[in-house]
């Protein structure tokens, strides 16, 4: 083969090669319709706020807010989430907004199937795509609020288009682009489908962190109800009881916990300090002790140490009305 | 004798300035949780209070009405503001399509005008 010949032969191969690469030209939402999904989702009664220059932010979420029966529209949102210097807004804060209006903010796995659930159980997605070609970004911010798996499209709110069809691989090409971003407000206690349990509670736990504790109750409480043998839920309850003052009720939520998941560091070290205020000390030193074995080195230790200070000096002895273990 | 007795009242004082701190540790909060199952650094080791102080100064200087200040701040989580403190600049802004749109219009006019492109045959 000579030179010449050998460069042609390169080139054509890399031209099968990129031909191979795209060559995916099959349907994107009909397999995932043959696994359940009706064919075609339209949630027409989503409300639309057409944007102003750069502010699809406060746009996109008084679309999802107001379809959670939220009052707000994109004017009444531009102060809480547009970043004049950046001239646009930010996914935290997104998130944070979500929390302010008591909703949860549930942040979909970032998959096609999550998608066509949500939309299947009614609720709109928000979703960050990115539009621009190369060193242009083009961060865009829409509310995906249906899809046609016969003409293999989603339909979406965006911009100043109130009903957008984009086909779906072009939809997923802008969305890839964006990691996938999606994120869904939910009134609290209500459980997103399939839902995944550590995005629901990591969503629930920034409710009560920000003091939207009333909310993040309901929330918690769904996820005990859906999740009984998860621990994480019953120490998020004992928390909330012990924010309002309920020591009974806090203790009664981190034993639960630390029953579900012996080697919660998190649960027992709680239950130490509860039982430390209820003078129940003996007690409440093998938690600490069993704690500090579990979080030693871990991201807890400090918070176990901090504990087992408090314990150090006070004389063994249990209360009257402790609990037996 | 008097004066003894004030120093034993200034040492106890002094004493007492460290306990507030440590009570002060209180409960390991449900968020402290979820991250303590994900992350392995110790949480208490990156400082959430510098990073508020990080976030109010970029939202002053990014424009944020000064009202609304103190509201977003607190309307972000520990791990939000942690995050947005490090990349408040170069995180993805989500804006307007249009302006996108007219971005690459003009890239095409201009490569159309120094000749690299010849797209726009119908205008002379």
């Amino acid at each position: 083969m000579t030179a010449l010949g050998l460069v042609r032969a390169t080139l054509l191969g890399s031209a099968v090669l990129a031909v191979a690469g795209c060559a995916s030209h099959g349907p994107v939402l009909e397999p995932l319709v043959a696994t359940g999904y009706p064919q075609r989702v339209e949630l027409e009664a989503t409300p639309f706020f057409p944007q102003q220059q750069y502010q699809c932010g406060p746009a996109a979420l008084a679309t999802v807010l107001a379809a959670a029966a939220v009052e707000v529209t994109a004017e009444s949102l531009v102060p809480e989430v547009y970043l004049p210097g950046r001239q646009g807004s930010l996914q935290p804060e997104l998130v944070a907004t979500t929390r302010r209006h008591d909703r949860l903010p549930y942040i979909l796995p970032p998959t096609l199937d999550a998608l066509l659930g949500t939309l299947d159980a009614g609720s709109p997605v928000l979703v960050l795509q990115r539009l621009g070609a190369g060193p242009l970004p083009g961060w865009h911010y829409a509310v995906v609020v249906g899809y046609d798996a016969a003409r293999d499209q989603v339909v979406l709110r965006s911009g100043t288009d109130r009903r957008q069809e984009m086909p779906a691989r072009k939809f997923v090409a802008t969305w890839d682009r964006a990691d996938r971003w999606a994120l869904v407000a939910l009134q609290p206690g209500v459980l997103p489908p399939a839902a995944d349990f550590a995005r629901f509670m990591e969503a629930a736990a920034g409710l009560e962190a920000v003091g939207r504790r009333d909310a993040a109750a309901l929330a918690y409480e769904a996820a005990a109800r859906q999740w009984p043998t998860e621990a994480l839920p019953q120490l998020a309850l004992g928390n909330l009881a012990y924010a309002r003052g309920d020591l009974a009720a806090a203790e009664r939520g981190f034993r639960a916990a630390a029953r579900l998941d012996p080697r919660d560091a998190a649960a027992r070290n709680n239950r130490a300090e509860v039982l430390r205020q209820l003078g129940c000390v003996t007690l409440a030193r093998r938690e600490i002790e069993a704690a500090r074995a579990l979080a030693a080195g871990g991201p807890l230790a400090a918070a176990v140490e901090a504990t087992t200070g408090k314990l150090v000096a006070l004389p063994d002895s249990d209360a009257a009305g402790c609990p037996a273990d | 004798m008097k004066n003894r007795f004030v120093v034993y009242v200034l040492c106890l004082a002094m004493l007492n300035l460290g306990s507030p701190l440590v009570a002060q540790a209180e409960l390991v909060t449900t968020l402290q949780a979820v991250e303590a199952s994900t992350r392995t650094q110790d949480l208490a080791a990156v400082n959430a209070a510098l990073a508020r102080e990080e976030v109010r100064a970029q939202f002053e200087a990014l424009g944020v009405e000064p009202a609304q200040v103190e509201s977003r701040v607190a309307a972000l989580t520990d791990s939000e503001l942690r995050t947005l403190a490090g990349q408040m600049a170069e995180m993805p802004a989500g804006a307007d399509a249009l302006a996108v749109i007219g971005i690459v219009f003009l890239v095409l006019l201009i490569l159309e005008a120094v000749g690299v492109i010849d797209v726009f045959k119908k205008f002379p």
